[in-house]
């Protein structure tokens, strides 16, 4: 269990511990250009930020539509568990508070459109562990940016393997957790974003998607699903 | 080691001291100088161009191939004008807004964006993207208060345009791309809203909104201008009649 | 002949209604913090802009649409060319944008606030022509060098040409009159003396059918430069340059 989701939620090869550790002294330019030219991914302040990962695409399928949409359901579920945790425990106060209980809603909201959209075949919900992110304004925060964004790039990298149909009900969703996105690192970070871009509401020219395993890892990382 | 995410607070927000787009522009440029040399070798793909555009968008020679359908080629275009009337919008504002703080930061990060979204997409059309218009903003671009109303309603308009586009998108590269825009323009929209103090996520879902119907809520704003109609400023201030001065 | 035109304006309250309608749920926009001061829109030598004038307009000497009127600016300058304001100052008030510029009327150097709205976009320009009477001289300036000298004839003392700030706001050629050589442009200085003189008694900068009177005190204010020097100086000179005679 770490101390901060933020670096371990991805870094499966430590690759970016090991250009971080290279990068003292390295410009934020450099390790920029490590990163993309290199193909690999990087991540600052929660977010991810590199070049747009070779996706490999299976044809759109009903079946297909119903595996990505439990996978939506699943993220839907931890994402508004952790905020309805994080309300009634009420330790974190504020801006902070009011914004977990505007997104709890959301979410529940969206977990309420994926079940009905999967009848039958929704999955159910898992148990889950929080500890004290929701409970320490602090860690509650870079869990949220961190479970938004990679939310966003969970959406955008299954986009292209839905169905039209489906995708237009996804598109309604993944904007609405990339303004989740922006709104709490602008609460975790303003007014100066500890001067550093990766820390902005909107800290990349674009959006990047990430692949289901590569998501499922992340997630699995954190050990809040506990079965 | 690991990152923290501290809340510091910075008293005087200096611009300088962030050198976002420098970073950014630095490794695109890296990026695009290594791809280039692969699309030099397959001459040809949309007959010349910036195809360092299309590389920031992750799309391959495979992938911004010439059987590009024509109306994937109408949508891009479409996202085209939208992120040139961004760009014009905000980067005028970076000259002539009085702005300072957070609201200045933003218009600088948000203009660097859209003009990176107008290069990639150029990239990706190349010869078949269409010119950049003729704007005029009618003081929007002057005044903090139009500044702010005008800037939110672009974001959510951009947000509803990308996604009213993307189920009818056919080639899955550039829904990738199309994908990866419509959640930068989502932020951008949040933000603006919270430096407005409106709800930065007002619903659980956002709507699409047709391209007829964004293109017809942009026209009401008159921001556009038709080129046909105006001669030169060359040709308007020239005259042909005697001077009458005293001599 | 250049027919008047005016150009679609939208106003403060027709932007916003249209905002309105496109936002869906109201979206309380917080007002604006106080301007500090004034936004600077020209400097002479650096960066300055110009406007078309798109409908008639009154400049008054506040930015207050209560305020006096000072001067009438009409889409056509007398030479029936399209006209133009030099802008050097911005301010908003109670949510209308105001311009100061400066204006075509006794005495020279007044400038008056007109609305954002009745003019069109900006043009910038980064030329600025110098005119030294008792040196005779003119010369064009860009980003600090001087790309442009020559001699002039300016003003005799019954009617010098006067000095102060001032801009360049048309172009003429194609006429017949060989007093004012090939071209000639227009400004917006006028005479102090010849207060009556047909048309207003605008101050020139043309060419001439004697050059051998340059350089010297010899006109009825006008600029005059030997004719391949005021070729050349279109060349070089965009509309809207500022003009400072000193």
């Amino acid at each position: 269990m770490t101390d901060v989701i933020t670096v371990d939620l991805v870094d499966r090869e430590g690759g970016v511990r090991e250009a971080l550790d290279e990068g003292r002294g390295a410009t934020r330019a450099q390790l920029f250009r490590r990163a993309i030219v290199g193909g690999g991914t990087f991540f600052a302040g929660g977010m991810l930020i590199g070049g747009l990962p070779k996706l490999a695409l299976g044809a759109p399928s009903a079946s297909q539509d119903v595996e990505i949409l439990n996978f939506a359901l699943l993220l839907e579920y931890l994402e508004s568990e952790f905020y309805i945790e994080a309300v009634s425990k009420n330790t974190i106060g504020g801006e902070t508070l009011a914004f977990a209980k505007v997104v709890r809603d959301h979410e529940n909201a969206h977990v309420a459109a994926l079940k009905s959209a999967l009848g039958s075949k929704a999955r159910s919900k898992p148990q889950f562990d929080f500890k004290d992110t929701t409970s320490d304004p602090d860690k509650f925060r870079a869990t949220s940016i961190a479970l938004e964004d990679t939310g966003v790039a969970a959406y955008n990298g299954q986009g292209p393997r839905l169905t039209k149909a489906t995708l237009a009900v996804a598109a309604t969703i993944v904007s609405v957790e990339a303004r989740h996105a922006a709104w709490i690192r602008r609460i975790t970070g303003k007014p100066g974003y500890g001067g550093a871009a990766a820390n902005y509401p909107a800290p990349a020219v674009l959006d990047p998607s990430l692949t289901k395993a590569q998501v499922e890892d992340a997630v699995g990382k954190t050990g809040f699903i506990k079965g | 080691m690991s990152i923290h995410q501290e809340n510091t607070h910075v008293s005087h927000l200096t611009l300088d001291a962030v050198d976002s787009d420098g970073a950014i522009r630095e490794s695109l440029d890296a990026v695009q100088g290594d791809t280039r040399a692969r699309f030099l070798a397959k001459a040809g793909l949309f007959g010349g161009g910036a195809f360092g555009g299309a590389a920031l968008l992750g799309l391959t020679a495979e992938g911004a191939s010439a059987a590009t359908a024509k109306s994937d080629v109408a949508i891009l275009n479409f996202a085209l004008t939208l992120e040139y009337l961004e760009a014009a919008f905000y980067t005028e504002a970076e000259q002539m807004l009085d702005s300072s703080g957070e609201l200045a930061l933003f218009n600088k990060v948000v203009a660097a964006h859209e003009r990176a979204h107008v290069s990639a997409l150029k990239g990706v059309l190349g010869r078949k993207a269409v010119k950049k218009p003729k704007f005029n903003f009618h003081g929007t671009t002057e005044s903090e208060a139009k500044f702010r109303a005008t800037a939110q309603v672009l974001e959510d308009t951009g947000v509803k345009a990308y996604k009213g586009q993307a189920p009818l998108i056919k080639s899955n590269a550039i829904l990738e791309a199309a994908l990866a825009i419509h959640a930068v323009e989502a932020r951008h929209a949040s933000w603006i809203r919270d430096l407005n103090g409106a709800p930065p996520a007002p619903t659980a879902f956002d709507k699409p909104l047709s391209k007829s119907a964004v293109l017809a809520a942009v026209a009401k704003t008159k921001f556009i201008v038709s080129p046909a109609k105006k001669k030169t400023a060359r040709r308007r201030t020239t005259g042909a009649t005697s001077p009458n001065f005293t001599g | 002949m250049t027919v008047a035109r005016v150009g679609t304006l939208v106003r403060p309250g027709a932007l916003a209604a249209v905002l309105g309608a496109l936002l869906g749920p109201a979206a309380g926009v917080p007002a604006a913090h106080a301007a500090a001061g004034p936004f600077q829109l020209s400097e002479p030598g650096k960066l300055s802009r110009w406007a078309f004038v798109e409908r008639t307009t009154v400049a008054r000497a506040e930015p207050r649409r209560s305020a006096r009127a000072v001067a009438r600016l009409a889409t056509l300058t007398p030479e029936r060319t399209q006209n133009l304001v030099v802008p050097l100052e911005r301010v908003e008030r109670r949510g209308r944008l105001w311009l100061r510029v400066r204006l075509p009327v006794l005495p020279n150097g007044t400038t008056g606030w007109v609305p954002r709205e009745h003019v069109g976009t900006y043009h910038e320009v980064r030329t600025h022509l110098i005119v030294d009477t008792s040196k005779r001289t003119a010369r064009l300036v860009r980003a600090g060098r001087t790309v442009f000298r020559a001699r002039v004839g300016v003003g005799r003392r019954r009617w010098p040409t006067p000095h102060g700030e001032f801009f360049i706001r048309n172009r003429l050629r194609g006429f017949q009159d060989a007093t004012y050589g090939p071209l000639a442009f227009g400004t917006n200085a006028r005479s102090a003396v010849l207060t009556d003189w047909p048309g207003g008694g605008f101050i020139g900068l043309h060419g001439t059918n004697q050059p051998r009177l340059i350089p010297g005190r010899v006109s009825h204010g006008c600029i005059r430069m030997r004719n391949t020097d005021i070729l050349r100086l279109d060349r070089k000179m965009p509309i809207g340059t500022p003009l400072t005679v000193r």
